[in-house]
């Protein structure tokens, strides 16, 4: 018996002319742990909502053909028979959770339910237990992290005992380490007590090998479907396709005939090949180009900052001893844990916080005299949260008001920026109607209009698919093209391996360390890309997927000469 | 961020219902009584269980703010109000106020009130303190349950739109934004752009959390109330001594004993009064007492 089965499914929300998912079929028997991937707008989320009921009860609209679970009709549920038997678990964690601690929130879906005091009470516990989070039962829910806020989501989610999970991008505002905490625990529910999943998901390297069977959405329809990675990652090449994670891409794409979806797996796929000996081997060390020094020159540099110490009035130091250089052209990525500094240092450099003891010049302007005001022109920020920026009715709008703040005249900029970030044709739509990636450029328009000199943005990539972040890295060489500094703070090595030069790494305060990415990723256990992962000891140096490519079709090629010699 | 922390005491080890009953009677016994005796003693015994709860630093900042309030009641009560006979002081005739006379019944009256002003901003002190807010909001939840989701909600909410109001202010600065130079007019008209932002985000977010309180069975029957909140012995013992309390105290009432008269002339404190006082505030104070127990004998924290 199928758990979910979807016939002929269409949807159109309220007042849009366009399907939101169009004549979807689909059985999902129980116990399967599915995994959806799709670009933003390809109707994943349309989907889920429709197998949780929320479509159409919640959202209203126009919908067409059923959605059976345990083959009855959807609509026949009751809504409290309904919500017992799927669960759903959000984005955002700061949108889901409703009380103000931990135990409550955990009993809020059982209240709702009429459950009797007892049975709360017991289920409140050990979903606590379960999932690691009976110390923060009294906790105030806001002075929680984004981690265990999703934590929390989840288990009162669970505690409602779901015979199907549907997770809608659970980790894509959490840390890395966070993020994987909560797909290990899902794997784990999935695995020991059968629960269905389904999950959508953008960081594909760390759970494409979790699940038993991967849809692809695009445009509102599913385009691919099968158990195996190896054959996604075949498809997708072939339709090129980019939701796919770096592993199999690579594999994928040079037509290896095996595809790894772990890097154990890539390894012993490597490992059954001859290595030619790789450090007499000249021409595999010469594919990759050797780790150069960092080396700061002596030349006219953006920022300057010597012993720079940072606290905040209550004394907490959070900047110490920290001495960096950035050039014109420079890329840099700052990567560190939660709480290491990453944002404070940036935050000094345009202004936003003053700077303690030592030394610290943006263009040539001290930054203890000059104010974030001053120097907006020239050094763009932009934050986490692309919403923050837009509020105007047009796209237009937003890019003139921040020309007309700084006191700047549009001599055709805002049009030659929107031309650059692809907004032409948004010029006059309302910024709040776009969907995320188009919101994230919007909001980097608005900052880019003054031609900044140095460019600074903080979690680009948190919440973007493969393709969008792909865009956005395209932007941002553009940009170092045309002689503008970059400064990123992200999690996101495998963005970082992609497109950065220098990765400097903080830790409590200080930088632990720094060079240039080849140095910088290709040596470390946890802050390196699955390519280098995969070649680590095997094959020194690649780090990107190209270089990674060119490495491994030098292998294939010896190897197929040794076969024909033999 | 929240001005509760839970404390190793027998007053945080109550059951929410027992706080709120003795902040409650403690409240509707100081609005009975006129009498400076039985509101002395509702001061004192209130005062003794703050500092049994552990609170006496935070109940000082009250103290301090309420005692000029009083000074202030006892001057302004003094000049305006002539009726009293014993005069302390008379002086020069003052236009709208008429001629100076200090009287001591007047002084008096100010004190009276003063006294119960100050009962009443100590009940609310100990009820700040002493009480988790989630647990006094899920006990009347039993009640009224919509009403106390929409305050449970604002509580989640306000940090979570204070840190966003600080977020976009710093976004928009880096815009160009200015926030701490120019005309104030003009300052007004800067917030504009971050207030739009905190509303259509705060729009957006209510609907999300609509959608995740729809998808947890929000409003598909009649809800239940989870609580852990257990009854011990204690709680037993202080309701019975709170109640005993509020008994007498309307039993003094009825009998007319509540109401005291200061002008003309202050009359003589009745000894019965003395005594009918006293076991109020001995009954109030019983919570204060079992603390003391409960930390000299660990034998009787086990019974209670």
């Amino acid at each position: 018996m199928a758990a979910i089965k979807v016939k002929d499914l269409s949807y159109y929300y309220p007042d849009n002319k366009k399907a939101a998912v169009e004549r979807i079929d689909l059985e999902i028997p129980e116990g399967q742990f599915v995994l959806v991937v799709g670009g933003s707008g390809s109707g994943k989320s349309t989907l889920i909502r429709a197998i949780a009921g929320l479509i159409p009860e919640f959202y209203g609209g126009a919908y067409g053909g059923n959605v059976y679970l345990d083959d009855k009709e959807i609509r026949q549920f009751e809504r409290r028979e309904l919500v017992q038997k799927v669960g759903m678990v959000f984005q955002d964690p700061e949108s889901q959770l409703v009380m103000t601690n931990v135990e409550q929130e955990i009993a809020f879906g059982l209240e709702n339910l009429g459950l009797s005091n007892d049975l709360m009470i017991r289920r409140v516990i050990e979903f606590t237990s379960a999932l690691n989070l009976s110390d923060s039962l009294p906790s105030f829910i806001p002075e929680l992290s984004g981690g265990q806020k999703q934590k929390v989501a989840l288990a009162s989610v669970l505690a409602m005992q779901p015979d199907i999970l549907l997770l809608d991008e659970p980790t894509s505002q959490l840390d890395p380490i966070a993020g994987e905490e909560i797909l290990t625990m899902i794997r784990r529910l999935n695995e020991e007590n059968g629960i269905t999943v389904v999950l959508i998901e953008q960081r594909l390297e760390r759970c494409f090998h979790l699940a038993d069977r991967i849809l692809v959405m695009d445009k509102g329809k599913i385009v691919y479907d099968h158990h195996a990675p190896e054959a996604i990652a075949h498809w997708a090449i072939k339709n090129n396709y980019p939701f796919i994670p770096p592993l199999a891409k690579l594999f994928a794409s040079i037509g290896y005939p095996e595809i790894p979806v772990t890097v154990k797996q890539g390894r012993c796929i490597l490992k059954s090949n001859k290595i030619p000996d790789q450090i007499t081997n000249p021409r595999l060390v010469a594919l990759v180009p050797k780790p150069e020094e960092v080396e700061i020159s002596e030349q006219e540099c953006l920022v300057d900052m010597q012993h720079l110490w940072f606290s905040y009035p209550n004394g907490e130091e959070i900047l110490k001893d920290i001495n960096l250089r950035i050039n014109p052209g420079d890329f840099i990525v700052l990567m560190g844990e939660n709480g290491s500094g990453k944002t404070t240092l940036m935050k000094n450099i345009n202004g936003l916080l003053k700077p303690g003891r030592g030394q610290l010049k943006a263009l040539n302007k001290d930054m203890k005299k000059s104010s974030v005001e001053e120097i907006a022109s020239v050094v763009a920020y932009l934050s986490q949260d692309p919403n923050d920026y837009l509020f105007l009715p047009t796209v237009q709008e937003e890019l003139a008001f921040t020309l007309n703040n700084l006191g700047l005249v549009d001599n055709g900029i805002s049009q030659a920026t929107l031309t650059r970030l692809k907004l032409n044709s948004q010029a006059e739509k309302n910024p709040r109607d776009l969907s995320t990636g188009e919101r994230q450029r919007v909001a980097l328009a608005s900052v880019l209009v003054s031609s900044p000199k140095l460019l600074m943005l903080d979690e680009p990539t948190r919440g973007l698919d493969y393709s969008l972040k792909d865009e956005l890295g395209k932007i941002l060489l553009q940009l170092q093209a045309d002689g503008t500094a970059i400064l990123v703070i992200t999690h996101d090595v495998e963005f970082a391996a992609e497109y950065a030069d220098k990765i400097i790494l903080m830790a409590q305060g200080t930088i632990i360390a720094r060079g240039s990415k080849y140095a910088m990723l290709s040596n470390s256990t946890f802050y390196s890309p699955q390519i280098s992962k995969l070649f680590n000891n095997i094959v020194d140096g690649p780090v990107t997927l190209k270089q990674g490519q060119d490495v491994l079709r030098k292998i294939m090629a010896l190897n197929k000469k040794q076969a024909l010699l033999v | 961020m929240l001005t509760y922390r839970e404390k190793d005491n027998l007053i945080h080890k109550l059951h929410p219902f027992t706080t709120v009953a003795f902040v409650g009677i403690i409240f509707l016994l100081s609005l009975v009584f006129s009498h400076p005796v039985y509101l002395l003693g509702l001061l004192l015994a209130v005062g003794a269980v703050i500092i049994a709860a552990g609170h006496f630093e935070e109940w000082k900042v009250y103290l301090k703010f309420s005692i000029v309030m009083i000074l202030i009641i006892m001057i302004i009560n003094a000049i305006f109000v002539h009726v009293g006979e014993t005069v302390l002081y008379s002086g020069p005739h003052i236009p709208v106020i008429g001629k100076i006379s200090i009287s001591l019944e007047a002084l008096a009256f100010g004190a009276g009130m003063g006294i119960r002003l100050l009962v009443i901003i100590s009940s609310f002190c100990l009820f700040t303190y002493a009480v988790h807010p989630d647990r006094v909001l899920k006990l009347f939840s039993q009640w009224g349950n919509k009403s106390v989701l929409v305050m449970t909600l604002s509580t989640r909410l306000f940090p979570l739109m204070i840190k966003d109001y600080f977020r976009i202010i710093e976004v928009q600065r880096c815009r160009g934004v200015k926030f701490n130079t120019g005309r104030w007019w003009e300052r007004a008209k800067n917030i504009l752009p971050v207030i739009s932002v905190l509303l259509v985000s705060s729009l957006e977010r209510s609907l999300q959390l609509a959608e995740s309180m729809h998808a947890r069975g929000y409003g598909s029957g009649i809800r239940t109330c989870y609580t852990r909140d257990l009854w011990r012995p204690r709680d037993y013992l202080v309701l019975i001594a709170v109640l005993l309390s509020l008994m007498t105290g309307i039993w003094a009432a009825i009998q007319g004993r509540s109401s005291y008269d200061y002008y003309p002339r202050l009359p003589a404190i009745n000894l019965a009064d003395v005594e009918i006082a006293s076991f109020i505030v001995f009954m109030l104070m019983v919570p204060a007492i079992l603390n003391w127990g409960w930390k000299k004998w660990p034998l009787l924290k086990s019974k209670i």
